[in-house]
């Protein structure tokens, strides 16, 4: 007898029917409910997965730090302030200047704030400020760097400031007096107010490249230099350098700094070898294909008013 | 709310109204907390024959029930009738296993199966299965023959089926508002669970359900439906032979039936004249009542006996002392219950469901969606209480055994 004999047929069951409807045999009322339910569904289990994902989240950190989740529920006063910093600033300096109550918490404190009262000081360039649980500020700041000094009449007397190469004007802190002293003055400039300090100086970027050049690839002509005026700046394009034993050197900002520095280089080699007498001022702003206008610290000067200081310079500096 | 309430609706797709009740089940008890009705359509003889107009009037219904209860149906029990319905008895007989001769649960599992397995014609699909009381020894066994010690086994089953495509219809409704049929259950056995006890189901009484589209009965036996039937013949029929016999349109008679009908002619004065309306309007118009006591006695007359017909020997005055219990809304046709009497020989009476039931539901054509919900949760209780006896032990047993 076969496998299929021996089971007795078994009659169909009216819960064999299919109960599922195509949604076009539905009412507006039965679509409506089909898709409330398929919401309801999909929310449970939208719910369903937050929940489980912020539960995982709770563990990680738990496994993770749990002293510190409890300590900063607890929230302890503030112990330690970090500065992390790529210049000198230092942690008094930041303290002084968040001047923050004894016993705040981190909660307390308004990152904002103490973000706005870092900016203050045209010194600090960017700031980040962060909370470390249980009891830590921990302040990040990029410094700017000074590329010339300036004197102004302050109330109390004089102030020395120094300029930034973006042009911003500020009180140096924590700086080596080496570092100011090698630094040039600036001249010729229109200071202009802005809250409790100066408005960024114009073009200053353009002076700072000249000076950065000079600093790293004509060191020995910097460390001469003593005065940098930007009287003519704006006007002609010209930067006038006076450097120790009188001489003026005026730069043009149409033609690249490094050309006109070897030219300069070149000259004063050259003067010194020959014998001339100390140079007295060099014009480099002109042309390149032009001579360059150099007067001597003697009596009778080579330059004619003309051209005759191209016609003495032609057989040494051909163009 | 409580999670673990339940709100289920018991729906009567009849062919005069559709009833839909709520009740909530705190797995305890059951309250009714909701009501919804619509006069019916595309439904004749409780076989939908309109799907759309079908749909439209039994989802109003739900609607009306879901906003009386104020909550959403979970699931529903819907009641099943129709001329498609049939039923046969089907029996089995197994030698007890044990060497004991004590009966075991496999002994039950395995003469209950035999006696459900039959085939069915093509197109066919069972409804209920009613299974009658054990047999050990020609003993009778009211409940379970577990452990009881006998050579012979034997049970019967009474099978009710229906055509598939008739049940699949009524289903598509009820899922066509996204709301799953729990379970089916057979009109006649919804309302006579509702009007009789377990006393009189146990004495023998035999319930019928006089719809507008069908009339539906069920005998009991021992406790337990015996044997169930519908006939294809209801109000409506009563409605039409006046109608036709008085020439009138079918809402005039059904006005006659329900203010002058009886089920036996009481008037035995020919020139007793009723009018249609009473408000002597024109149009307004006088019948004899006797002619109407006459046309609708015959009839009633008829579907009893056409009843009595279907359950041919099932039927026997001596084995049914609870009488005959009348329900529905064609019950309400005054003289029925004598009529009945006359007909089937027995005490007749009409149904009233159990104390606690509300007043605006106590009208006949409640009882089968009452009885729904009281049959269907029962039904439930017992299939769950099966599933908990196939535990996992069973299952263990059956492995070992099989090996």
């Amino acid at each position: 007898m076969s496998r299929a004999a021996e089971t007795p047929p078994t009659a169909r069951h009216w819960r064999n029917i299919p109960q599922q409807v195509r949604p076009r045999a539905m009412s507006a009322e039965g679509r409506l409910r089909l898709v409330l339910t398929a919401l309801r569904w999909t929310g449970g289990a939208v719910a369903l997965l937050l929940a489980g994902w912020g539960a995982w989240q709770a563990a990680a950190v738990w496994r993770g730090d749990a002293a510190a989740l409890r300590d900063g529920a607890e929230a302890p006063p503030l112990r330690q302030l970090v500065l992390k910093t790529d210049g000198v600033l230092d942690q008094p300096w930041l303290a002084r200047t968040l001047a923050l109550p004894a016993g705040t918490t981190l909660a307390q404190l308004n990152l904002a704030d103490l973000r706005a009262r870092v900016l203050t000081s045209g010194q600090v360039h960017e700031a980040t400020i962060s909370r470390d649980f249980p009891a830590t500020l921990t302040v990040r700041i990029t410094e700017r760097s000074p590329v010339a000094r300036l004197r102004v009449a302050g109330a109390r007397g004089p102030l020395s400031l120094v300029v930034a190469s973006d042009g911003t004007v500020y009180e140096g802190v924590g700086y080596l007096p080496a570092l100011l002293d090698s630094l040039p003055w600036l001249d010729g400039i229109r200071l202009a107010r802005r809250g409790p300090g100066f408005a960024p100086i114009a073009g200053m970027r353009r002076v700072a490249d000249l000076l950065t050049r000079a600093r790293f690839d004509a060191a020995a002509l910097y460390q001469t230099w003593q005065v940098v005026s930007l009287a003519r700046f704006a006007s002609d394009g010209e930067i006038e350098v006076r450097a120790r034993g009188g001489l003026k050197v005026t730069f043009g900002t149409q033609e690249d700094f490094f050309r006109q520095l070897a030219r300069l280089d070149l000259l004063l080699d050259t003067a010194r070898a020959r014998g001339a007498p100390p140079i007295a001022a060099v014009d480099l702003s002109l042309p390149r294909q032009a001579g360059v206008p150099v007067t001597f610290a003697s009596a009778d000067p080579v330059e004619a008013p003309a051209r005759p200081a191209q016609a003495a310079l032609a057989h040494f500096y051909p163009n | 709310m409580n999670s673990k309430h339940s709100f289920i609706g018991a729906v009567e797709i009849g062919t005069s109204k559709i009833t839909v009740l709520v009740g909530e089940y705190t797995g305890r008890e059951l309250a009714i907390i909701g009501c919804g009705e619509c006069q019916s359509r595309g439904v004749i003889k409780g076989t939908v024959v309109d799907y759309k107009a079908a749909s439209d009037c039994t989802h109003s219904a739900l609607e009306s029930a879901e906003r009386d209860a104020g909550e959403r149906i979970g699931c529903v029990f819907l009641a099943q009738t129709g001329g498609h319905l049939e039923g046969f008895h089907n029996h089995a007989t197994v030698n007890v296993k044990a060497a004991d001769n004590m009966i075991g649960r496999d002994d039950i599992d395995t003469v209950s199966e035999l006696a459900k397995t039959k085939d069915l014609p093509a197109g066919r699909m069972v409804v209920h299965n009613i299974r009658r009381p054990f047999h050990v020894d020609g003993r009778l066994v009211p409940t379970s023959p577990e452990n009881l010690v006998g050579q012979k086994l034997e049970v019967g089953y009474w099978t009710v089926h229906g055509q598939e495509q008739r049940l699949a219809d009524h289903i598509h409704v009820i899922r066509g508002f996204n709301l799953e049929v729990r379970e089916l259950v057979l009109s006649s056995l919804a309302s006579g669970h509702m009007v009789t006890t377990p006393e009189e189901r146990q004495h023998g009484i035999l319930a019928i359900d006089i719809g507008a589209g069908t009339t539906d009965f069920v005998l009991y036996r021992d406790g337990v439906a015996h044997t169930t039937g519908v006939v294809p013949v209801g109000g409506t029929h009563l409605t039409n032979d006046l109608a036709i016999g008085l020439r009138l349109t079918e809402g005039h008679a059904e006005k006659l039936k329900l203010r002058f009908g009886r089920a036996e002619v009481q008037n035995r004065d020919r020139a007793e004249k009723v009018w249609l309306d009473g408000n002597f309007a024109i149009g307004d118009r006088q019948f004899p009542r006797q002619a109407i006591e006459t046309i609708l006695s015959a009839r009633t007359w008829e579907l009893l006996e056409v009843v009595k017909k279907k359950l041919g020997n099932a039927f026997a005055p001596e084995t049914c002392a609870g009488g005959v219990v009348l329900t529905g809304g064609g019950a309400k046709l005054p003289a029925l219950a004598e009529c009945a009497s006359k007909v089937f020989g027995v005490p007749a009476h009409l149904g009233e469901p159990p104390a606690g039931v509300s007043e605006n539901l106590r009208d006949p054509g409640y009882h089968t969606a009452l009885g729904l919900l009281y049959y269907g949760l029962s039904s439930q209780s017992e299939q769950a209480a099966a599933r908990r006896r196939g535990g996992f032990l069973r299952g263990v047993t059956r492995l070992f055994a099989h090996t």
